[in-house]
């Protein structure tokens, strides 16, 4: 693939706005962690980026093995927050019969 | 011919993070984050990570969305029946100014921080084995990043105790306030 990184840049870029647009709109808790999911995926993307950016700028080309290490500790905090995010879900709906944010207002200063 | 696969591949993971957003049934939500996630790992194998478009597959397409679905099938929030054509309770509508500032400011500040960006601009010819290879990735996790993997072991077993405990139903008892 011979795409500029920077377009690779500009995709994690919209990925993360419409992520970031989810978190704020969305009235159901399940899509608002989906948008989080989003989100963290782009940042992926991101170090990926700039995994090649760097690898361009080395002699030879030779890879760089920190923005995948990154990406990976990433894609592990995505899952262990995805599991305990949907945990809180379903306590919270046993709790509320709901899973709209609106319901969940108690804890608000 | 793959440089067009990139540009397919990103127009379908902004099409599926917009469904995301935007479809009613939280169930479409899903399915829609599962062809962006599935674009997304097609890029990574574009752009020469072959190990981390498995991971993507394997831990986000495999579990993390299985998971979704899941818990939408166990709370019953799939609508069976045919959805209001829009639905005004879907988004909260006095954020819409802050969401709007939010994603143009993200936008604008990314847009002129990339277009700066020197190297960036440029694209190079993948070396044949891909940017990460299991032995310079073992390499990195087992040696100078020894300490933040020893810790992601201990951040697992802590969420796999936290999920139990938050996902068990209370207790019958007077402590528990006698709900079952």
């Amino acid at each position: 693939m011979n795409v500029p990184n920077a377009h690779l840049l500009y995709l994690a870029a919209g990925l993360f706005a419409i992520g970031v647009a989810g978190f704020l709109l969305r009235r159901n808790v399940i899509v608002v962690l989906m948008s989080i999911e989003l989100m963290l995926n782009a940042a992926n993307l991101s170090f990926l980026a700039g995994s090649r950016m760097h690898a361009l700028s080395s002699p030879g080309g030779a890879p760089d093995p920190q923005g995948p290490v990154f990406a990976i500790f990433v894609i592990v905090i995505a899952a262990v927050e995805a599991a305990v995010g949907l945990a809180l879900v379903i306590a919270m709906y046993r709790h509320k019969k709901s899973v709209s944010l609106d319901d969940a207002g108690e804890l608000r200063g | 011919m793959e440089n067009a696969l990139f540009y397919v591949m990103a127009a379908g993971a902004l099409a599926g993070a917009l469904g995301v957003v935007l479809s009613r049934n939280p169930i479409a939500s899903v399915l829609a984050l599962l062809a962006a996630f599935f674009c997304l790992a097609t890029i990574y194998l574009l752009a020469g990570f072959q190990l981390l478009a498995a991971a993507q597959i394997l831990v986000y397409a495999g579990a993390v969305m299985v998971l979704f679905l899941f818990v939408i099938m166990l709370l019953n929030l799939g609508h069976a029946g045919p959805l209001p054509r829009v639905d005004r309770t879907m988004f909260v509508r006095r954020r819409s100014t802050l969401a709007i500032a939010v994603v143009a400011a993200l936008l604008g500040a990314s847009a002129l921080g990339i277009s700066g960006m020197r190297a960036a601009q440029a694209s190079f010819p993948l070396p044949a084995h891909g940017l990460d290879t299991p032995e310079s990735l073992a390499a990195s996790l087992f040696g100078p990043y020894a300490l933040p993997f020893e810790a992601t072991s201990l951040l697992l077993l802590a969420t796999a105790v936290a999920v139990v405990v938050l996902a068990k139903r209370a207790r019958r008892g007077p402590t528990a306030g006698g709900r079952g």
